[in-house]
């Protein structure tokens, strides 16, 4: 759907989001509700093999870059949740 | 209230943790840590009053200067084996930015790109699976101040 780009190979992973990660001070400017990505989380087949839990401070559409283990061939399933209380997931095939 | 209760009160506080945090959500177990305003009041929130022990383990990538506040490089390797990291800077409103939960199996290097109202120092504070914590930080300056947007 175009909300996360996955690039996962060689046990490295790089995962850009598209999300505003709108500050509090950003979106009281806007007069909007202030959301951002709380947590991302990877997970291969059913092992977790990264989580981060994240604040307003990362940049609008984050990069995160991450080590896991994983083999080629399996797929790699990227979430994340937002203040909003929304999730939203996303897969790619590790090269 | 005198100290010997309060020192009791301390230690009973400590026992209550969970002794893993596998699968955490730190936001919603620990919420203060991210509406602390300085650094050691987050890191006090996080893992409660620990000694932090500076290890020359621990490898902070930053750009000296950033020219973009809103998009800054921030690189975190560390060969210390781990339970948690959390990044916490000093530019911003609030200092927490990021607690990662370290995989089973994997190593501590994370990028992101991260916020910074203004030049600051950026601090790591690693989890160590020996139970010790272990803290280094880097300054750096933007030039662009990036929490407006």
């Amino acid at each position: 759907m175009g909300k996360m780009k996955i690039k996962a190979k060689k046990g490295k992973a790089k995962v850009q989001i598209k999300h505003d990660m709108l500050t509090y001070d950003q979106a009281k400017k806007k007069g909007v509700e202030a959301n951002f990505i709380t947590h991302i989380s990877a997970t291969v087949g059913d092992k977790t093999v990264f989580e981060v839990s994240t604040s307003q401070f990362l940049s609008k559409n984050p990069l995160i870059k991450f080590p896991f283990v994983g083999n080629k061939g399996e797929k790699i399933v990227i979430t994340y949740t937002d203040l909003s209380g929304k999730t939203v997931s996303s897969s790619k095939k590790i090269k | 209230m005198d100290r010997r209760k309060f020192l009791g009160l301390g230690l009973a506080a400590v026992a209550v943790v969970p002794a893993t945090l596998s699968a955490t959500d730190f936001r919603s177990t620990k919420p203060d840590t991210w509406t602390a305003h300085k650094v050691d009041e987050a890191v006090k929130a996080l893992y409660g009053d620990v000694t932090l022990i500076k290890s020359e383990d621990i490898t902070i990538k930053v750009p000296k200067i950033a020219s973009n506040g809103g998009a800054v490089p921030v690189g975190v390797k560390s060969d210390i084996k781990a339970k948690t990291v959390a990044l916490f800077q000093d530019a911003n409103p609030e200092s927490a930015v990021a607690v990662w939960e370290v995989a089973e199996g994997t190593e501590i290097a994370y990028g992101l790109k991260i916020k910074m109202k203004g030049s600051g120092t950026v601090t790591i504070v690693v989890e160590g699976t020996d139970g010790k914590f272990y803290t280094a930080s880097k300054a750096m300056q933007v030039a662009l101040g990036g929490c407006e947007g």
